[in-house]
């Protein structure tokens, strides 16, 4: 982790490498690393970053602090320049708010906005003490409109932040910046929570190009949502085999398919079967759980029940099965159809939410 | 005369909370606690798939996540009826011992060492250390560079701000550590939970994930770093600050409340589900002599005072029968968190009230030996000292489950199917105290779901008896000598590891958003 700080003196090697390996990463080919190191390296220049927390649960932030090359370390004091965000920030009360007025004054930062936006009643979340619309409490929309006007970027970290994620059916009505703030300048980064390497990847991309990197239709960066997670799943060949987990108990069944527990790979698109999480240790369907979907707009209540060893198991194109019989009939109705049907759906759902 | 002084954004903490104190004669005479986020999880599951709310809920905290999987996965194992086997045990401790320790480091050193610290000391480092040289040296050059943001502004310096060079450099060093050893823990949870946060893996019955000797030896590889930070980094700058120059801190008492505390039952020992290797309690009026068993049904949350409505205004209600209809321009309410009563009275959770209703022995010696009285320097100590209980009893479960590889180990009691009616409760003692969840299960659908967190419980507003919380009962007395810089009220605050969404702003006085007025 001290390399970032003796970095120029000791390890420019090591550095250079890492600035390779996120080329990449990024899609990008290795001659690209010189471009990206004087991004990255150029101190006296560091980009401007303000996250806001709106319905969140700091799970972004908790993410981003998992964040492994670079580590959050460097980035917070060789890569940005975090002038507000309210769980690691030392300032508090009035102090903060003041550092968040200068910052947003200043203008051409990077806005990081984390939490859903409450739509029902905008005193469902606030920051603060009066504003235009509340003399007692400043609704923390008040606050992210303010901010997004003098924005260069806005990055909508988490499922929370694009589309109001699990917040999305909840009495506050929480959704996502694209939808309540504007689209131009947004950048969805989705996943619950995010994948600290996709906000990594999409600062220093931004940093090193000065634009977006390319985005699908839901606004998502393609180099990180560009291919469905049933298509590179590990356990693909159980689900063609039609061989479904139905009873976690059983040893035998330990890395078959889950789509009888409600497993939404097939709907869902992300990279989080090569990319992982924690220094890629694991990944949800790696532990058995089945994928809830959280990239997707209809993340959380579209996809309900997730996990579920449903009583009647609906396949696609097949309907109900009841689920005594699943064991039984699920081989035969995969070579029916169910494969069939879930490849259609992914390269239509490529051509559909792949390109912009 | 006394100031109303707002703090809101209160920073570094987890959710958006107000504190309002009143200031007089430079001490807090009277305080508010206001919960300003509410997302309404609890509304939203209703007539749900009840493992729905294993998922949702998980996503109440980001910060100690997985313990609301945890408690309503253990709501469930009661409301589905199933015994969790012993390898669904020990994996689900595994997660949590990580998340207890990685959570505690976190707490300490990232959110409420920099309450402590004038960062511009290190400036001064004179020492040869090359690890604190580098950091001296980074300082220094964003100084140059001004830009010295997210460690600055922050309040100005007060009689308990540490100066000394040596140690702040010290300190700023341990708080690059954290960051790292906290994500090894968090990496610890994933190994097994697919992610962290948000790990996907514990459901009723046990765990999804089916144990390897390769994962359980990587496991064991990060968290030897991780205990080796708790005894060694951790547990000895308590030790080092507590007794030395933040002794005055400690022995002053700053920010003990009502002296009434409650610990859950917590580490599963076997799979009777009678034995824990932390027994829980509950403690009233200070009397350590007399730890009562802790009583479930003895939990209830009034409305009162926070933006909810009851129906014929009860003036309590039980978890079973808890609702969350919310009203959010209600008269006299100030808070979108309720206020859980125990046997009718606020009680304080967390690494404090586990140790003061477990007793252990190094620890009580310890305070004892420095006459450290309950406050927020107490509350560290027994953070600090609860991260050590954890790191000398997680390698024993690791051993266990070592042991129980190959012989085909049964992970999870799944062929229960979801019950027609059903009720369960689940408890667990999360880093940041007693939490529970409650349900109710009709037509396979859930009738009702009520969570009772550890902030509820410390940070609840008045209840119908106009009775304070724990967090506004703790601040009456904290000395405020400058209304412009309150830092001892967001010590006292964060030491007890909010939980909120997080939110502290003071009026500035110049701006003249001070709000004066004369006590009658
Ligand atoms: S259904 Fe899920 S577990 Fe099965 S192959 Fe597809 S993504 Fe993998
Ligand atoms: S596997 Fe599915 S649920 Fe898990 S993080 Fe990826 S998209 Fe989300």
């Amino acid at each position: 982790m001290l390399s970032s700080l003796t970095k120029n003196k000791v390890s420019r090697r090591d550095f250079m490498k890492a600035c390779a390996a996120m080329a990449v990463y990024l899609g990008l080919s290795e001659s690209f690393a010189p471009k990206i190191a004087d991004a990255v390296e150029n101190a006296s220049k560091k980009a401007p970053v303000v996250w806001i927390e709106a319905q969140s649960c700091s799970g972004d932030t908790e993410a981003f602090l998992n964040s492994s090359e670079p580590t959050p370390a460097q980035i917070l004091l060789d890569t940005i320049s975090l002038k507000y965000q309210d769980t690691v920030m030392f300032g508090t009360g009035y102090v903060a708010d003041k550092a968040l007025d200068d910052a947003i004054k200043a203008g051409g930062y990077v806005l990081v906005v984390e939490g859903s936006i409450p739509t029902a009643d905008p005193l469902f979340c606030t920051v603060g003490t009066e504003s235009a619309t509340n003399p007692a409490r400043k609704p923390v929309i008040d606050t992210l409109k303010e901010a997004y006007k003098n924005a260069a970027v806005v990055i909508a970290l988490g499922s929370c932040a694009t589309w109001g994620g699990v917040v999305q059916d909840c009495p506050s009505k929480g959704r996502g910046v694209a939808e309540v703030l504007g689209k131009d300048k947004v950048i969805n980064l989705p996943l619950c929570p995010c994948n600290p390497d996709h906000l990594a990847g999409t600062i220093v991309y931004y940093l090193t190009f000065k634009k977006a990197p390319p985005l699908d239709i839901h606004q998502r960066p393609l180099m990180f949502f560009g291919s469905i997670i049933h298509d590179n799943c590990p356990r693909r060949a159980h689900f063609e085999r039609g061989e479904f987990v139905t009873d976690y108990g059983d040893p035998k069944q330990a890395d078959y398919c889950l789509y009888l527990k409600g497993c939404k790979g097939p709907f869902t698109f992300s990279d989080c079967p090569s990319r992982g999480f924690n220094e890629n240790v694991s990944w949800c369907i790696k532990a058995s759980a089945p994928c809830a979907g959280c990239s997707q707009p209809e993340f959380y209540a579209g996809f309900s029940p997730l996990y579920v060893k449903s009583n009647d198991v609906n396949l696609p194109g097949i309907g109900g099965v009841p689920s005594e019989t699943v064991g039984t009939v699920a081989a035969a109705v995969t070579a029916l159809g169910v494969a069939a049907h879930l490849v259609g759906r992914s390269v239509f759902g490529k051509k559909k939410e792949g390109d912009k | 005369m006394a100031n109303k002084i707002v703090i809101d954004p209160v920073t570094r903490i987890e959710g958006h909370l107000r504190i309002e104190v009143e200031v007089e004669n430079g001490v807090v005479k009277d305080a508010w606690s206001t919960g300003t986020m509410a997302r309404g999880f609890e509304a939203m599951l209703l007539g749900r798939q009840p493992m729905d709310a294993i998922y949702v809920t998980e996503r109440s905290c980001g910060v100690c996540t997985l313990v609301h999987g945890m408690a309503s996965s253990r709501t469930l194992d009661m409301a589905y009826g199933c015994k969790v086997p012993e390898a669904g045990i020990l994996l689900r401790n595994l997660m949590l011992a990580a998340l207890h320790m990685g959570d505690h480091i976190q707490i300490f050193y990232n959110l409420n060492a920099p309450d402590y610290i004038d960062i511009t000391a290190v400036a001064g480092y004179k020492g040869n250390d090359p690890k604190l040289l580098a950091i001296k040296d980074k300082i220094v050059s964003l100084v140059k560079a001004n830009d010295t943001s997210p460690f600055t502004p922050t309040y100005k310096n007060d009689q308990y701000t540490l100066t000394d060079p040596e140690i702040v450099t010290t300190l700023v060093s341990h708080y690059l550590q954290a960051i790292e050893a906290r994500a090894i823990a968090q990496k610890c949870v994933a190994i097994f939970g697919g992610k962290s946060p948000h790990q996907a893996g514990i459901i009723q019955g046990g765990v999804t994930y089916h144990p390897n000797l390769e994962d359980l030896i990587k496991y064991k590889e990060s968290i030897l770093k991780v205990i080796d930070f708790v005894e060694n980094v951790y547990w000895k700058d308590i030790l080092f600050l507590g007794a030395g120059p933040l002794l005055p801190v400690g022995q002053a008492g700053l920010g003990g409340g009502y002296n009434n505390y409650l610990s859950g039952p917590e580490f599963q020992a076997d799979e009777s589900g009678k034995d824990f290797l932390w027994k829980g309690g509950v403690v009233t009026d200070g009397n350590l002599g007399a730890v009562q068993p802790l009583d479930g049904q003895k939990i209830a949350e009034s409305v009162a005072h926070s933006w909810y409505d009851y129906s014929n205004n009860q003036p309590l209600l039980a978890p079973y029968e808890g609702q969350t209809k919310f009203n959010l321009t209600k008269e006299g309410a100030y808070s979108f968190v309720k206020a859980p009563r125990y046997d009718g009275k606020p009680y304080e959770v967390g690494p404090l009230a586990w140790a003061m209703t477990t007793q252990p022995k190094e620890f009580m010696d310890i305070v004892t030996k420095l006459n450290i009285k309950p406050g927020f320097l107490a509350r560290h100590a027994a953070r600090s000292y609860q991260a050590v209980d954890v790191a000398r009893n997680v390698l024993k479960w690791v051993d266990q489950l070592a042991g129980l590889m190959g012989k085909g180990p049964l992970i999870v009691n799944d062929d229960k199917p979801t019950p027609n009616t059903g009720k369960g409760a689940g408890f667990v003692e999360a880093p940041r105290g007693f939490l529970s969840h409650w349900a109710i299960i009709e037509g396979g659908k859930l009738k009702n779901y009520q969570q009772v967190v550890p902030t509820t419980w410390n940070g609840s507003p008045r209840d119908a008896n106009n009775v304070r919380g724990q967090f506004e009962q703790s601040l009456i007395g904290i000395p405020v000598p400058d209304p412009e810089n309150p830092v001892n009220v967001v010590r006292n605050i964060r030491s007890f590891d909010p939980c909120l969404a997080c939110a502290i702003h003071i009026i500035h006085p110049e701006s003249n958003r001070i709000l004066k007025f004369v006590v009658e």
